[in-house]
């Protein structure tokens, strides 16, 4: 009787289904372990693409050109008049100051961003979403995300006071909240004028911290940004695509956490993968030497053990691909998270909406599936070649 | 009932959670959409440089903008140890890439 070549397959299916069901234990293990390493491959590869993709579409908007004045390879204050001297510079439509630095909280341990600009540059924003109140409209009222406000303990106040260098203080009223929405841009911030960023800093009258350029014609920005650095040779002029560069390789494999952890999880798991193949048992043996006597080919052998590598990696596959995006899109990353945010005590709320693309998909694939199908290549040839005289 | 059936059923059951997943995804869209573009209007009119991720190195919460030796500032061999230095890269490595 001849079969179908699809009917013999679908045989060779069940049978190899059985034949793991009857390991179910060990094969249980496999399947659990290939999974979790899928998990971690790709909340990794999710993460890490999710943030580059956030980078992306947001700081499509940041500044054309920064200007920042360096001595010695540290930032230093810039001084303010170069304003002035760009203003002659072809291409450049506004130059703005900008006063901006940490601030630490010793209560907390935790570091505020304090952000100062023009009184006109504020009062000139549009579409900035708040929870509640209004942008910093008079001296000494400072916008603040909702971590911030919890952080410096406001409660139902909305004054408060940040020690100067001098320890000083210098007293701010909140006069709005930004949305939680806009967390994984301004989750630490505290934003006021400059004349009070100055204050409390204590920032010289003709410094400040860099000089936000913007650009009449997107395409000239690389051009008067060498003009810039021409001019003012000891700056360090940056452009947005340096930033968004930036961003594109800050996270990803080769980053110190992401190549040691999955490294040796996928090493350690080419090991179990080809111990678990290598060592056939006295049983296996027995096995494979009466379906030969029941007349089973080499081929069909080979054929049966190519169905149970693909039956566990390619569950595995989706389970371990399924969790990890479960664990981006609804727990942001929380595994992740501690190594992602270090000792960081203000944690914006990231909301990260991951999204599969092909690439992504083959990159956790060839990463975990092939290896898995590779190791067990030559343990399933030996099993395939045992004589059936030998065994049984 | 064949084995193959309850790997189907199985393979059926994975492909409705999947799904599920990205009907939630697409769902969200719209109100993401709307997320995204406030984010962008703060990036635009406080002419924000960096995400928010990690508030504890100034070279985690702002890499595009920080002194390029920022991760070794406390002399040439220092040794990095804020946890975020190991997953974010040194912005120092980026000049070349």
């Amino acid at each position: 009787m001849k079969i179908n070549p699809l009917q013999r397959q679908l045989n060779l299916l069940d049978y190899a289904l059985s034949s793991l069901w009857r390991r179910r234990m060990k094969n249980g293990a496999i399947l659990a372990i290939f999974a979790f390493v899928i998990f971690l491959l790709g909340s990794f590869q999710l993460l890490s693409q999710t943030l580059q993709s956030s980078a992306e579409e947001l700081l499509a908007f940041a500044p054309d050109i920064t200007i920042q004045s360096l001595v010695a390879g540290r930032q230093t204050p810039i001084a303010a008049n170069k304003i002035r001297e760009l203003a002659d510079m072809y291409g450049i439509t506004a130059s703005s100051p900008r006063i901006w630095g940490y601030y630490f909280d010793h209560d907390n341990g935790a570091n505020y961003t304090v952000l100062g600009l023009t009184e006109e540059e504020i009062g000139a924003m549009t579409g900035v979403i708040l929870e509640s109140g209004r942008l910093p409209g008079a001296p000494g009222e400072v916008a603040v995300s909702p971590a911030v406000r919890q952080s410096l303990d406001l409660a139902g106040r909305s004054a408060f006071s940040l020690f100067r260098p001098d320890l000083s203080q210098a007293s701010f009223k909140v006069s709005g909240l930004f949305s939680r929405e806009t967390d994984i841009v301004t989750g630490d911030i505290i934003l006021m004028s400059l004349a009070d960023a100055r204050h409390l800093f204590a920032m010289p009258e003709d410094m400040v911290t860099d000089i936000g350029v913007k650009v009449a014609n997107p395409v000239e920005i690389d051009n008067v940004a060498r003009k810039i650095a021409g001019r003012f040779p000891e700056t360090r002029v940056l452009t947005r695509a340096q930033i968004r560069k930036t961003y594109q390789v800050v996270f990803g494999w080769r980053s110190g956490f992401g190549s040691v952890c999955l490294l040796a999880a996928l090493a350690s798991f080419v090991i179990l993968a080809s111990d678990k193949a290598s060592g056939l048992s006295r049983e296996e043996k027995r096995e494979i030497g009466i379906l030969k006597f029941l007349g089973f080919q080499t081929t069909d052998i080979l054929a049966l053990r190519f169905w149970e590598s693909v039956v566990v990696a390619g569950l595995a596959f989706l389970i371990g691909l399924s969790l990890a995006y479960v664990h981006v899109a609804f727990f942001d990353g929380g595994l992740f998270k501690p190594v992602l945010v270090g000792w960081s005590v203000l944690r914006p709320d990231l909301s990260l909406a991951p999204s599969l693309n092909g690439a992504d998909l083959l990159l956790i694939f060839s990463w975990s599936v092939l290896p898995y199908l590779a190791a067990t290549i030559i343990p399933a040839w030996r099993s395939a070649v045992i004589r059936a005289d030998t065994v049984v | 009932m064949r084995p193959s059936f309850y790997l189907f059923m199985l393979l059926l059951l994975i492909a409705a959670i999947d799904g599920s997943l990205l009907g939630a995804w697409r769902m969200g869209q719209e109100a993401r959409a709307q997320a995204v573009a406030g984010r962008q209007a703060a990036v635009f009119a406080m002419g924000l440089t960096d995400l928010c991720v990690a508030t504890e190195a100034r070279y985690t919460r702002h890499p595009a903008v920080s002194d390029p030796v920022a991760p070794f500032m406390d002399h040439p061999g220092a040794i990095e140890h804020f946890p975020t230095g190991s997953l974010w890269r040194p912005v120092g490595l980026l000049a070349g890439s």
